[in-house]
């Protein structure tokens, strides 16, 4: 059962519909590449500067694109490898993908894993993620223009920090990983495993302390790896291993999961 | 500057362009889980994504507003359509962007930090297309592997380590406000275990109390500052 859901995720269909969505991203990424190139030179800039900067961001962005490539193999196991690929590819972010994909399947009540996935439930999902990150492409589609209008000429670097808005940004993180840590340390305290047809499923249990604990193991195992990735670019000066701080530490807490059941 | 080219011409066909290549995406990505759904024969579940989008949506809603509002200004037209297609922005675009302006020396808000822009993020979301394409291409004859039931454990906690991850990275930026939400959101889920069922609807009172928490500490800050 549980294979035949992730082989229908990595089914032919899926790879043509996320093959064809990320060939036309990619083309409308040479059409603008073109278009910049030709107006620089129309501008009189020296194409050794431009050549530069294509060359420079090719080069930077090959190492975060390797710890992306890590994401899609940390999914793969739940929803198949051509909709993390489309999704990592163009237009999401790892965090992003996953926290909207856990509350997705949350709401159809399964888990963000192979055992629980249905075809039903992987449509949804990707409804879902779909939807949750449009806003910036609707809000450059319909506001951009005027916004950018303000901005002429401006030199942006001389604007003033110390607003609420980056604090307000760290604060909804802080909250929504409170949330999910918070359910890992109560299910693990009030909840006890019990035998079903289905397996073992986990049943109310105030304060037995017989819940599962694999998922505390893996956030800890991840934090704690989250840990040495910052102590290296902020002790060692690092700096590249940022690139592969959240996708490296996934996969340390994944492993911990593994290494634990053996 | 040639004979012929008018910069303004130039940046309205490029509102234009973006313009017609978001929708087109758009279509694209909300299309592609109707047309997978009659590909496997189950369409989305429209109600738990309506309630999906209420308890996880709004959040990153909110999060999509502040990245418009910051980043928008810093990348110029063509740069910003380019960015919020192809995602990845804090992580990649952002700091990509800003490298190939410090090297080429654009200063923003001109047409040159226009033209750098774009090129840069056009050529980074490239980059990533490859390299995930080879990487994917790659994984396919590792698909048995990946299914063995030993590394089961590992996908059915993808989100915890992720959690993790997050808690180790955000919670060191300010640990006294971690700690109120934390805290609240543990006895809570003690006490009612039946909570995680719906953990996600819970990140709007746990939220709100960071940020509620943020803003006293914020106020207080600033009246010291004066």
């Amino acid at each position: 059962m549980e294979s035949d859901v992730l082989e229908q995720l990595n089914g032919s269909g899926l790879w043509l519909v996320c093959g064809i969505i990320v060939a036309a991203i990619a083309a409308i990424c040479l059409i603008f590449i073109v278009r910049a190139w030709r107006a620089g030179k129309a501008l009189g800039m020296d194409p050794v500067r431009m050549r530069r900067a294509v060359t420079s961001s090719a080069t930077f962005s090959v190492l975060p694109s390797v710890g992306i490539l890590l994401g899609v193999l940390a999914l793969s196991g739940s929803l198949g490898t051509p909709w993390p690929w489309l999704r990592l590819s163009v237009i999401g972010a790892l965090h992003y993908e996953t926290s909207v994909a856990e509350g997705a399947a949350e709401q159809l009540g399964v888990r963000l894993s192979a055992g629980e996935m249905t075809v039903q439930a992987f449509s949804t999902i990707a409804l879902l993620m779909s939807i949750c990150i449009m806003w910036g492409m609707i809000l450059t589609t319909i506001f951009n223009r005027r916004y950018l209008r303000r901005f002429e000429g401006r030199d942006l670097e001389k604007k003033t920090e110390g607003g609420f808005g980056d604090r307000a940004m760290v604060a909804m993180f802080i909250g929504m990983v409170s949330a999910y840590l918070g359910s890992y340390i109560g299910g693990f305290v009030s909840q006890r495993p019990e035998q079903t047809a289905e397996g073992i499923k986990y049943v109310t249990a105030r304060f037995s302390f017989q819940g599962s604990l694999t998922p505390l193991v893996a956030a800890a195992a991840a934090a704690a790896a989250m840990g040495v990735f910052i102590w290296l670019k902020e002790k060692k000066n690092w700096d590249w291993v940022e690139n592969f701080a959240i996708a490296g530490s996934m996969l340390a807490g994944m492993i911990a999961t593994v290494l634990v059941g053996l | 500057m040639k004979n012929g080219f008018s910069y303004d011409t130039y940046l309205n066909r490029t509102h234009w362009l973006g313009r017609i290549c978001s929708v087109l995406v758009l279509i694209m990505l909300v299309g592609a889980p109707f047309v997978i759904g009659g590909i496997l024969g189950a369409m989305p579940d429209l109600a738990a994504a309506g309630r999906g989008f209420l308890a996880v949506g709004l959040v990153w809603t909110v999060s999509s507003v502040v990245e418009y509002l910051v980043y928008t200004p810093m990348l110029g037209a063509g740069g910003s359509y380019l960015a919020f297609i192809t995602g990845n922005l804090i992580n990649m675009k952002i700091p990509c962007a800003m490298n190939a302006r410090e090297l080429t020396g654009a200063k923003t808000g001109t047409a040159e930090n226009e033209v750098i822009s774009t090129l840069s993020i056009a050529t980074s979301a490239l980059v990533t297309i490859l390299v995930l394409a080879a990487g994917v291409a790659l994984m396919i004859p590792l698909q048995p592997v990946l299914r063995s039931p030993v590394l089961r454990p590992a996908f059915d906690n993808v989100v915890p380590a992720l959690f993790g991850a997050m808690a180790c990275r955000y919670y060191r930026k300010d640990p006294r406000l971690a700690a109120v939400p934390l805290c609240v959101m543990v006895i809570l889920f003690v006490l009612v275990p039946s909570l995680t069922s719906s953990t996600s609807f819970m990140i709007i009172p746990s939220g709100a109390i960071a940020i509620a928490l943020s803003w006293i500490s914020w106020r207080r800050g600033k009246k010291e500052g004066n």
